[in-house]
């Protein structure tokens, strides 16, 4: 990493205790997140996919300062902004805020809109409620597309996509330059998803705000960001250009991904299914607090070698631009950062008779 | 996925009608403002003056009369009155130790949970020591160090109380603070103390004030308990405590009368105390009716009209089904109108549709299970060529838990979290296959197996929590599959999944229904996933039945409308990262649907047609389609047409 990127997140790991027993020995920590990079530049989005568990929530929530962060650094137009003091911290959260995951309990039930959106503008740019904090409050509910009907409304009196737009305009509020949706989108049905995605991808050509875009939905993921990272227990294990990545993956896991996705179309269905069964489907991934000393989705992967099981893979450079930590690239088949695609379907084929 | 897109009543409105509706809650308020205009204003009630004495000692120990209503006591002076004079002891006691008890509790409740960690855990230890010291040895303690008055005694009570609204804050505020709501105030930035005041104190306020209507029961009892020892309000004083102190001593003599005024008013107050508190905390309490799932009792419902499914592989069959429900003000809203469906063994029917569209309800209506206080108006249903629309609720479980298994969206709220997951599948095969626990634990070992869950002689041994969400939906399914069902309902069976978990449930799911030749009923809004697995499609909108057909005419041959938009709006149909296609607009609530067509507001091909009259569900070819331009449209671009 350059080290001049506008945000960037350097080698970051986060590791929570574990609960002290009596009279037992104190069982390792947790590691959440080992050891993760990347950058983002304004105007950008980098999406991050993984299932659940895999740690994309606990990077979003070391940036937001809601967990400490174990080691690594995470920088802000060239500042280090990786445990910000408090005298800091209200400077630090006028340039980053966050869109979270669940709409119903990301809303404090008591308040309106109005005070919902307004609080922000209030306590960062110290105009106090009355005629000018209103007119912003409309400006923004008209940015994320609601009429000002909804300033007295309660949460509960909203449906999910308006509160998630809700969510989008308090964010707005207070004008930041990096914006991180954590699943923003995932809990709303698939017409409404498709209008907020539209709402923050144009929030972003006019704003030039940068996103870090997590999600569980490759498909979505993909769509809204520029670059993405996929993680698995904790590890980056690809990443690199949003489109060439979901074209011609390098990790099998990242491959597994796209053929979870489900195809609206049978014909298209049908052959995506195959390639999903190609993986090994009953086996679970490993508890983070025991972790296997090699490569950790081995237990899962179709292509697996005997050096998986021992050594865990270093990142290695990609066709797509970015990095892959997998052995193929570097020993037995040697890919050298191609897609494993063919590989996959060839070699897999042999193994599993369905 | 529930999110309601309807208007919900706001709390306040719902809380008061509530209230109004429970008579001990009535009883308990109109005793309360009794007592409120008896501390206020008491002259406003009284008939005499509390201390007037009768000089003539003719009148004394009178039982009820015109002039007295409650007699009088023992120096001739009006029982009534006394009793009415004693409400504002009452309250002032209330108040006193109520004041110190919340100034006291609540913020260092709130700064423990807040803080957490050594700090909290000293703060808790020294406040369960108090909490232990019984009530009225701390309020002695106090008497001692200050001077022996009821006032001072109510200091001591107010100490003792705190502790309980200590412990309590600070558990809603352990509890609070870990709420997404709270992580996004401090993403905005705003100062603990404004959180602490302004987002968590008023989550907290409604279990405060259940608890401060029943600890002031509890201080009234305490502050009388006080006065009759003789260490609280002094001996004239109208204070029930002392009243009955007096009246106690004189209780032999003069019989049973004297202490029913003094006793009656503290009791009635304590319990409305009690009753207040209780019907506070069911009013505020959260809609537990959305979710229960008790049924309504079956009344007369409307024949179809349209003719059942026939041959021996139908095995659910739906005609014309009305479902209404009642709101809070009596209005009735229909959830769904004249839905038609049928499902053939070996055959999996997908259902989709907008969150709140009525597929859940469809389902469990159809099973007799609407929730109350919805009922079925219209329709009929047969189960396996029996009419079933109108039996009883055993009858129906009967029904279900042989010939019926259902998957739900969250696996683990299905389990029952204290009870080993052998003996929940267990269960069902001991109660409707009649078998022996020993064999009915081998056979869910057998199940679990068949679902590939790894390890499954040690895994019957384990709780639902020892599962991963996968795992405990395989679970779930292993359950529904135990009793080998006709008819397999899976509720979004992998919507709160991985997706790559997803993918394996869908394969089991297609797995046994294989080997089982069950129908399946798919409920889902993933397009995606009906591709996969759905032979017919049932496209749902607006609690009506919009279009049915092969899965193959829905994707490539779609008739309606709102089909066609759905394919549109997912991702997959997309490439790039230009604007999605997206429908406009929302979906509209039960209790407004739109004239005409319910799609009309969101539709691109409405014309005044179709706002007119609601169109009807036609039949074209064995495929159902309720548009008025089905025949008109162009819903499939050329190009795909020839491909
Ligand atoms: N207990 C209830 N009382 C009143 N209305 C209800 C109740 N349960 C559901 N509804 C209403 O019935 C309609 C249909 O709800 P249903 O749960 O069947 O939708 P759904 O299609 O399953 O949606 P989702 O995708 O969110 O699960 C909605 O308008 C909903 O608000
Ligand atoms: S390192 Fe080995 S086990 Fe891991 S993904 Fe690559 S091939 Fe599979
Ligand atoms: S009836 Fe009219 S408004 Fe309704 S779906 Fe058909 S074309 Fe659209
Ligand atoms: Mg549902």
């Amino acid at each position: 990493m350059s080290g001049s990127a506008f945000f960037e997140v350097d080698d970051l790991h986060v590791h929570f205790a574990s609960r002290a027993k009596l009279f037992r020995e104190t069982p390792p920590p947790v590691k959440a997140v080992n050891g993760i990079s990347f950058s983002i530049e304004p105007g950008k989005t980098f999406g991050l996919v993984g299932e659940s568990g895999s740690g994309k929530s606990t990077v979003a929530r070391a940036i937001l300062q809601l967990v400490d962060v174990h080691a690594g650094t995470i920088r802000l137009d060239g500042d280090d902004v990786t445990n910000v003091p408090r005298p800091k911290e209200l400077a630090f959260r006028k340039k980053v805020q966050a869109v979270l995951q669940d709409p119903f309990s990301s809303l404090n039930q008591v308040h309106q809109t109005r005070r919902i959106i307004g609080d922000g503008i209030t306590r960062h740019f110290k105009i106090k409620p009355g005629p000018e904090r209103e007119q912003r409050i409309i400006n923004l509910l008209d940015e994320v597309g609601m009429s000002t009907e909804f300033l007295d409304r309660y949460p509960y009196e909203m449906s999910g996509g308006q509160r998630q737009r809700v969510s989008i305009a308090r964010a707005l509020a207070v004008e930041p330059e990096l914006i991180i949706a954590d699943e923003a989108t995932s809990a709303l049905d698939v017409s409404i998803q498709s209008q907020v995605i539209n709402v923050l991808q144009r929030v972003q050509a006019e704003t030039g705000v940068a996103f870090l875009f997590i999600g569980h939905d490759l498909e979505v993921v993909k769509h809204v960001s520029d670059d993405v990272g996929v993680m698995y227990l904790g590890y980056l294990v690809e990443q690199g250009d949003a489109d060439a990545i979901y074209e011609g993956p390098t990790h099998p896991y990242t491959e597994m991904l796209v053929a979870s996705i489900p195809m609206p179309n049978p014909i298209m269905q049908a052959s995506r299914r195959e390639l999903r069964q190609s993986f090994n489907n009953d086996a679970e991934p490993p508890s983070p607090a025991r972790m296997p000393p090699g490569c950790p989705f081995e237990n899962r992967c179709p292509v697996a070698l005997d050096i998986c099981r021992e050594e865990m893979p270093e990142p290695s450079p990609a066709h797509h631009g970015g990095q892959v930590r997998c052995h193929l690239h570097t020993s037995g088949p040697e890919l050298g950062g191609e897609s494993v695609v063919e590989f996959i379907k060839t070699e897999a084929r042999g193994q599993v008779a369905v | 996925m529930t999110a309601t897109t309807s208007v919900a009543q706001s709390p306040r409105r719902r809380f008061w009608g509530r209230m109004f509706k429970n008579p001990l809650g009535i009883f308990s308020m109109i005793w309360f403002v009794i007592l409120l205009i008896a501390w206020v204003w008491p002259e406003l009630l009284a008939t005499h003056d509390p201390l007037q004495q009768d000089v003539t000692l003719q009148r004394l120990f009178e039982g009820p009369s015109r002039d007295h209503w409650l007699g009088t006591d023992q120096l001739g002076r009006d029982w009534y009155s006394r009793v009415i004079f004693g409400a504002g002891y009452a309250f002032r006691s209330i108040l006193i130790a109520m004041t110190i008890a919340v100034v006291v509790g609540v913020p260092l409740g709130l700064f423990s949970g807040w803080r957490g960690g050594r700090v909290d855990r000293a703060i808790m230890w020294v406040n369960d020591v108090l909490f232990s010291l019984p009530i009225i040895l701390l309020a002695m303690a106090v008497i001692i160090i200050l001077t022996p008055s009821l006032d001072n005694a109510m200091i001591g009570v107010g100490i003792a109380m705190s502790t309980r609204f200590t412990r309590l804050t600070r558990a809603v505020t352990l509890q609070e603070k870990e709420e997404l709501y709270v992580d996004s105030a401090r993403i905005t930035g705003l100062s603990t103390r404004t959180i602490l005041a302004r987002y968590i104190a008023p989550n907290l306020l409604s279990s405060l004030i259940v608890q401060a209507a029943i600890i002031s029961g509890a201080i009234i009892l305490i502050g009388a308990t006080l006065s009759f020892l003789g260490i609280g309000a002094s001996l004239d004083d109208p204070d029930w405590g002392v009243m009955l102190n007096r009246s106690r001593e004189l209780f032999r003599v003069e019989g049973v009368w004297q202490v029913v005024p003094p006793g009656m008013a503290l009791i009635l107050t304590v319990l409305s105390f009690n009753l207040l508190g209780d019907a506070i905390r069911d009013a505020i309490g959260r809609d537990s009716s959305n979710n229960a799932l008790s049924i309504t009792k079956r009344t007369a419902v409307t024949a179809a009209t349209t003719p059942h499914a026939t041959g021996p592989d139908v095995v659910l069959s739906v005609r014309d089904m009305d479902v209404e429900f009642p709101d809070q003000s009596g209005r009735v809203s229909q959830i769904l109108q004249g839905v038609s469906l049928e499902v053939r063994a070996g055959e999996t029917l997908g259902v989709v549709g907008e969150s709140g569209s009525g597929k859940s309800m469809t389902m469990l209506s159809a099973l007799g299970l609407t929730p109350a206080p919805g009922r079925m108006t219209r329709g009929s249903v047969q189960f396996g060529g029996r009419d079933v629309t109108n039996l009883t609720e055993s009858e129906w479980q009967a029904i279900r838990g042989k010939d019926v298994g259902v998957i739900f969206q969250e696996p683990i709220a299905v389990l029952n979290p204290a009870i080993k997951v052998g003996r929940q599948i267990a269960e069902p095969l001991m109660i409707h296959q009649n078998l022996s626990k020993k064999a009915a634990l081998q056979r869910a070992g057998e199940l679990l197996a068949e679902v590939r869950v790894p390890d499954p002689v040690r895994r019957l041994d384990q709780y639902p929590h020892e599962f991963s969400g996968g795992m405990a939906q395989r679970a779930g399914i292993a359950m529904a599959l135990a009793c080998e069902p006709k008819l397999l309902i899976a509720d979004e069976p992998s919507t709160a999944l991985d997706v790559t978990v997803q993918g394996q449930i869908l394969d089991l799911m297609a797995e046994v229904q294989e080997r089982h030749k069950m129908a399946i009923i798919l409920i889902t809004h993933d397009l995606g996933v009906i591709a996969e697995a759905a032979d017919r499609v049932l496209v749902m909108y607006g609690g009506q039945v919009v279009e049915t057909a092969s899965a193959d005419d829905i994707f490539f041959r779609p008739k309606h409308p709102y089909s066609r938009a759905l394919l549109d709006t997912m991702p997959q149909s997309h490439d790039g990262h230009g604007e999605l296609p997206v429908i406009r607009g929302m979906v509209p609530s039960a209790t407004a649907w739109p004239q005409g067509c319910r799609f009309a507001p969101r539709c691109d091909f409405v014309t005044d047609a179709c706002t007119n009259d609601m169109p009807a569900l036609e039949t074209i070819g064995g495929d159902l389609v309720r548009c008025v331009r089905h025949g008109e449209i162009q819903l499939v671009p050329e190009e795909e047409m020839q491909a």
